[in-house]
């Protein structure tokens, strides 16, 4: 086996509950994915490690069920209009290379630091990203819904950098936007340094297309999908090529994600703009305290602090919960907004018929 | 109410030079600049996939311009240009379009309509854009059986609707049953289409639910080999493809046969909003290099 080392590693055996779990949180994943564009995953690589699977072969079979994930949603958001697939396809080539960079980094620090210090490293860069990017989106979410939630006006920056005349300058019909390649760059290799960290790029990739580049919200949430896939279909093929994917857990994640991811995108055509942002703020803001709390852990490892033992434990096990209850929250938020405005729309088009 | 005014001055005129009027019907229209030309009655643009109108079609047609004293310019569209282009078919389609003007032209007259036709060929969306620009005053566009209603709304400036058959000869008859037919037929539309998801639903589970069961009961080999690594990484990711195709379409069809679809609102909408994207490059000035 092309073994990254030389341990054998583990696949668990599966049983109904591991099974029912796994399709269920899949599909929780795949709804929130489906509206937002991305976050599901990361829930279900710590999720896969509390059923005792290996970190590495959490990751993979994670990233090996996310690009196909991606693929469908993306299909069924490009049916919607709602897909620039030139934008998504450049943004996924350069998230790609920004994968690369962060896997190095990953590394460098694993050797520096070791092991605890990577994942304090990965702590940090959660909660700094989720904490920063997480309370601007719903500042402004919550601005939007103030003003009435209708119509939409591009962000200063986006209007700024689109103004910028720096060859070669790039026109994309669907997103309707036109802006310098020299833009596009550093926000896909930011969301592919943070997917290499953190297992979900799109926290960056989302608000970077919304708030740089200067998409709206369904467009920058659609198409970060195609994003999605490009960056997981390069990474499985390297995680594969080590034999790291556990194709069952992959395919139990699936059955339930795409039926999440294809319910999530139908959501966003009943729902306003705001919406979306809203359901990516409020779950960021609710991982960041998750992840905050499991910090400790590593700090303590790192001798950087000393906690007790029982307090470590305690908040280990509450940081994983909260996570859980932070895609459970923006699941209902979806759920009930889009039936809500689903029925509202029926009975509007039944009162125009009878009339 | 100015066009009816209009109308009405037409009218009259129409009557007193009888024979003017029937020459400036007699002329067939290959060439639009003409159009534009003659008198500003506003039009009603009749669009038709096939080489005829059928006569129910006609009446109704004539007898809507007759009331509203609009003109009726028929466009008979050729919607596969490059799959007729051997002559014997094109002068087969151009004769049966004659014979049916023909046949249009005089049933107009007999109530003082203005007729004119247009043979044209291409997408139905420009071909209407196209005639819309150039005949200053459509009033409304209507469709004949066989176009979408969506693809002529997309090219379309004022309203478009749609002319339903219900079988019967008589114009009046028509125009009664339009609403119904077309509310009926929208609800055998939902009816029939519920039941095509719901067939595709049970094809695509149970292709997935095999696909699930041949991994399962075989998941000894299977790891074995998907975890190999090397060449054999290639099997897990053709595997997940195989998997999206049958279990994507599986959901897909699963959430339409209950009913749950977008929004048709925001999609009609995403559909205008198009338009006016692709304009954009054409507002963009052009370097004319001409030494």
């Amino acid at each position: 086996m092309h073994g990254a080392g030389a341990e054998v590693v583990q696949f668990i055996d599966l049983n109904l509950a591991y099974v029912a779990f796994l399709i269920i949180v899949g599909f929780i994943g795949g709804l929130v994915s489906g509206f937002i564009g991305s976050g599901g995953a990361f829930v279900l690589t710590p999720g896969m490690m509390s059923l005792g699977v290996p970190g590495t072969v959490a990751v993979a079979s994670n990233m090996c069920h996310k690009f196909p994930k991606a693929l469908v949603g993306s299909i069924k958001r490009y049916r919607y209009g709602q897909v620039d697939i030139k934008l998504g396809v450049i943004m996924g080539v350069f998230a790609e290379i920004g994968v690369q960079v962060g896997i190095l980094v990953q590394k460098f620090i694993l050797e520096t630091w070791g092991q605890a210090g990577s994942n304090l490293y990965v702590s940090v860069s959660f909660v700094a990203v989720l904490v920063i990017v997480g309370s601007f989106v719903l500042r402004d979410a919550l601005k939007l819904k103030k003003a009435g939630g209708e119509g939409w006006v591009k962000p200063k920056i986006a209007a700024r950098l689109q103004q910028i005349e720096l060859w070669p300058m790039l026109t994309f019909k669907r997103a309707n936007l036109r802006i310098s390649v020299w833009f596009i760059i550093p926000v896909a290799l930011a969301t592919g340094m943070l997917a290499a960290t953190i297992a979900v790029g799109g926290f960056i990739g989302v608000p970077g297309l919304m708030y740089i580049i200067g998409a709206t919200s369904i467009i920058a949430s659609a198409t970060e999908l195609v994003v999605a896939f490009v960056m997981g279909l390069g990474g499985t093929l390297i995680w594969a090529y080590f034999g790291m994917v556990d194709i069952r857990l992959t395919l139990l994640i699936l059955g339930g994600s795409l039926f999440g991811v294809q319910l999530g995108a139908i959501g966003t055509t009943y729902v306003k703009d705001y919406m979306i942002k809203y359901v990516m703020a409020t779950i960021m803001l609710i991982v960041a305290v998750s992840r905050f709390l499991a910090m400790p852990k590593y700090m303590n490892q790192l001798e950087m602090t000393s906690f007790s033992e029982v307090s470590v434990s305690v908040m280990t096990q509450m940081s994983f919960y909260i996570m859980c209850f932070a895609l459970l929250t923006g699941a209902l938020i979806i759920l009930v907004n889009m039936f809500k405005a689903r029925s509202a729309e029926s009975a509007l088009a039944r009162a125009q018929t009878q009339a | 109410m100015i066009g009816y005014s209009k109308g009405l001055v037409m009218e009259e005129t129409m009557h007193s030079d009888g024979i003017q009027s029937a020459d400036a019907q007699r002329m067939n229209i290959g060439d639009m600049s003409q159009q534009s030309r003659i008198a500003k009655q506003s039009t009603i643009l009749l669009v038709t996939r096939k080489n005829n109108l059928a006569e129910p079609v006609i009446d109704y047609a004539v007898s809507v311009a007759d009331r509203m004293n609009c003109k009726i310019l028929a466009s008979y569209v050729n919607t596969l240009p490059l799959f007729e282009d051997s002559s014997i078919h094109h002068r087969f389609f151009a004769s049966a379009i004659e014979k049916n003007a023909a046949e249009f032209k005089k049933k107009a007259a007999a109530r003082g309509v203005d007729f004119e036709y247009v043979q044209e060929s291409g997408k139905i969306s420009k071909v209407i854009n196209r005639l819309c620009h150039i005949v200053k005053r459509v009033e409304f566009v209507l469709i004949d059986q066989g176009i979408k209603i969506e693809e002529a709304a997309l090219g379309s400036p004022v309203p478009v609707f749609n002319i339903v058959c219900s079988g019967s000869r008589t114009g009046k008859m028509i125009e009664q049953r339009q609403t119904k037919t077309i509310l009926n037929g929208e609800k055998q539309m939902a009816s029939t289409s519920k039941k095509g998801y719901l067939t595709k639903t049970l094809i695509f589970g149970t292709l997935t639910a095999g696909l699930y069961a041949a991994v399962f009961l075989n998941s000894e080999i299977i790891m074995h080999y998907f975890t190999k690594g090397g060449i054999y990484a290639l099997l897990p990711v053709a595997t997940v493809f195989v998997f999206s195709y049958a279990h994507g379409s599986f959901t897909s069809n699963f959430w339409s046969a209950l009913g749950i679809e977008g929004s048709k609102a925001t999609i009609t909408k995403k559909v205008e909003k198009s338009k006016t994207v692709e304009k954009r490059p054409d507002a963009r000035p052009r370097v004319q290099a001409n030494a």
